[in-house]
């Protein structure tokens, strides 16, 4: 299956903003380029030249990435109760570095007074009236619970973290 | 003025290296042409069984025994009730001896992806978590096709919760793209796509948060719908990012996608999001081609979207969708191509937005009150542990993603920035949808890739969403069709054209798919591993 050269790197870079090497930076390579997959390089620090498109600002001013703390993964893994082994963290931690990276091209976009959209379409309130129904099928939801000991749902029990 | 176009079977005759369904003006064929598809299965199977020429029992047996056939290549079931789906089949043909009345969608076999509720088949979500669960009730999408005569034939195969592309993210098994079975079907909705396009069923439900049904609709040479965010309810869905999530439809044609967003669309006092707006019969805007005058689509302006040409898009797809784009102007439209700043941005921006609300909505998975539960001593371990044992990888990084870019002090970085992104791609969307009526695109970078090859490459994964993520970002109504063929397998790739249209405009989409399709003729998009069937369905 042919797929152009250097075709993901064009594709995942915002359109105004292009990253240029030079020789005075420093690249930290995640990933090695396979003959069909990405290599995506990113820098502390990123001099970068900008097309000046519709609402996007030309910079070319240095920006730092590691102004925002870079991911914990075990501390995120606590706090999304995912119980992690060390593999997982090591295999885990440059592929969420990446994507977060990558999402840092926002930064460099100039937003000023654009209001942020919670969703796509706001065809006003649609709310249902605020009457009490009752679900009709009780006992298939029941028999989903794995270990429901009438008429309670069994844990553990719960500690308090130091 | 009808468009004569190669069968996928004369590839090798042509020098160049891509090969696109020209436009000629007609000429006698040398063969006898391969006789037209009928412009819908539904209404066809309607026909075949009001007039009593086949009944419901010998359609439904003759779907499952090509179903029987080739889902050991394809794998595109995670479930398939046979036994229900004749006992429905047999009750359907009693009430066409005694006359009663019959619905839409009666002795239609659906398939419907396994992230959508069905109260009497289990309902995994592609993921272990949910492994064996039986929902209490149905989605009310396939309530409605219940409550129309449509029969349920099976869930099918996904990536795990909808993250995914390829259903290479499934807990269970990878599904084979029928026109070659050592590539992917596309996904997440891989299964509900392959399935169709081996007509192993009718017509299938999908979901599209990202192109979830654009992509793997174009990767398999079958329709697909993507609705206006708020035209179908989302009400048993399982959701993963809730802002952008749709259902959407399958079909081996245009007719038979739009007979099926009819059947599903509508309020539902359920689904806070649902639209009040009223439901065009979209069925019946169907006409035959015959009806047609030569320039059916004279004054429709067309947008192509400049920026999915670029670098980075196959050259063999743009040649195709290029194609496509003068197929549009010999049916009278006029084509422009047209640019949608901060296109590209859309991707980061969506990224963030999912996996953040993705985050969110799979934090109910905590095995206590579905699923699989684990042993533990406290609470904390049985939340981690069932999570832990429960989700595949890929499901677990775009958790701990969207966990990073929620957390606090990170919001006004992310989120809030990709919100804002939002407003900025719906607002050019907009300003486009005002000079133009619809606008058209690839649905994806290329035809589909083997299986294994993005597997371990997460942004080389997102690289191939550029197409579609806009548009769910926009909450905009997409229509993806087969429109070509590049190289590849043994007859070729098939490629799709998305058209996409303003919100709510899912009629006018379906009336300039439904011409395009039925003046590409002699394009048939059949895969050779069900081309020497010789059931008449």
């Amino acid at each position: 299956m042919r797929m152009g050269m250097g075709s993901c790197r064009a594709l995942l870079v915002g359109r105004g903003v292009a990253a240029t090497a030079s020789a005075s930076i420093q690249k930290t390579q995640f990933f090695n380029s396979s003959s069909n997959s990405f290599g995506l390089c990113f820098s502390k620090s990123v001099l970068i030249t900008c097309r000046n498109n519709n609402g996007v600002r030309s910079c070319s001013t240095a920006s730092i990435r590691s102004s925002l703390e870079p991911p914990d993964v075990p501390r995120l893994a606590d706090t999304a109760r995912i119980s992690l082994t060390q593999n997982e963290v090591e295999e885990f931690a440059p592929k969420i570095r990446q994507v977060i990276d990558w999402f840092g091209q926002l930064q460099d976009v100039d937003l000023h007074s654009i209001e942020p959209a919670i969703r796509a379409d706001t065809e006003g309130s649609n709310l249902r009236d605020d009457v009490p129904e009752t679900f009709e099928n009780r006992e298939a939801m029941i028999a989903a619970v794995p270990s429901f000991e009438e008429q309670y749902i069994k844990v553990p029990k719960v500690l308090n973290k130091e | 003025m009808l468009s004569t176009l190669q069968s996928p079977r004369s590839l090798s005759r042509f020098s160049s290296r891509y090969t696109l369904c020209t436009l000629t003006a007609q000429s006698p064929p040398s063969t006898s042409p391969p006789p037209p598809p009928p412009h819908s299965q539904i209404l066809s199977i309607r026909h075949s069984l009001l007039s009593r020429r086949l009944s419901a029992a010998q359609l439904a047996e003759s779907y499952l025994t090509r179903l029987r056939l080739t889902e050991p290549h394809l794998k595109c079931f995670l479930h398939v009730s046979e036994d229900a789906v004749l006992e429905q089949a047999h009750r359907l043909d009693q009430m066409i001896a005694s006359s009663e009345e019959i619905g839409p969608l009666a002795g239609v076999l659906v398939a419907v992806k396994d992230n959508i509720c069905t109260a009497d088949m289990p309902s995994t979500g592609g993921s272990r978590v949910l492994e064996g669960y039986l929902p209490p009730f149905d989605a009310t999408a396939v309530r409605r096709i219940k409550d129309l005569g449509g029969i349920v034939v099976g869930k099918t195969n996904l990536d795990e919760f909808g993250m995914g592309s390829t259903t290479e993210a499934s807990a269970f098994q990878v599904t084979a793209n029928p026109w070659d079975i050592s590539r992917v079907p596309g996904g997440s909705s891989g299964g509900s796509a392959a399935a169709v396009s081996a007509r192993q069923c009718v017509v299938s439900l999908g979901s599209d948060t990202g192109g979830s049904v654009r992509q793997p609709a174009s990767f398999c040479g079958v329709v697909g719908l993507k609705p206006t965010y708020g035209r179908v309810s989302r009400y048993g869905l399982m959701a993963y990012a809730s802002s952008l999530d749709v259902i959407g439809c399958f079909g081996s044609s245009v007719a038979d996608t739009g007979i099926l967003l009819h059947a599903i669309s509508g309020h539902d006092r359920l689904d806070a999001t649902s639209s009040n707006r009223e439901v065009p019969d979209f069925a019946s805007r169907f006409d035959s081609i015959d009806l047609l005058e030569s320039k059916p689509l004279k004054g429709l302006r067309v947008g192509l979207i400049r920026e999915t040409l670029d670098d980075g898009v196959d050259n063999g797809v743009v040649s195709v969708i290029r194609g496509a784009a003068s197929h549009l102007e010999e049916l009278g439209c006029s084509v422009t191509e047209i640019s949608l700043p901060s296109f590209s941005l859309g991707l980061p921006a969506y990224y963030i937005l999912a996996s953040s609300e993705s985050s969110s909505n799979l934090s109910r998975y905590d095995g206590v009150r579905y699923g699989d539960q684990v042993v533990a001593a406290e609470l904390n371990s049985l939340y981690g542990d069932s999570r832990a044992k429960g989700f595949g990888p890929e499901v677990k990084r775009r958790i701990l993603t969207g966990t990073y870019a929620l957390s606090a002090g990170y919001y006004d970085a992310y989120y809030k920035r990709a919100q804002q992104v939002r407003t900025m791609i719906r607002k050019s969307f907009k300003a486009a949808l005002d000079e133009n009526d619809i606008l058209i695109s690839p649905a994806a970078p290329s035809a589909a890739y083997k299986i294994g090859e993005k597997k371990d490459d997460p942004l080389a994964m997102y690289a191939g969403d550029i197409m579609t993520v806009n548009v769910n970002l926009a909450g905009l109504p997409a229509l993806v069709l087969p429109c070509g063929f590049v190289e590849g397998g043994a007859a070729g790739l098939p490629v799709g054209l998305q058209m996409i249209g303003a919100g709510f405009d899912e009629e006018n989409l379906l009336k300039v798919g439904h011409i395009f399709e039925q003046t590409l003729e002699n394009c048939r998009f059949v895969p050779p591993l069900i081309e020497h069937d010789d059931t008449p369905w």
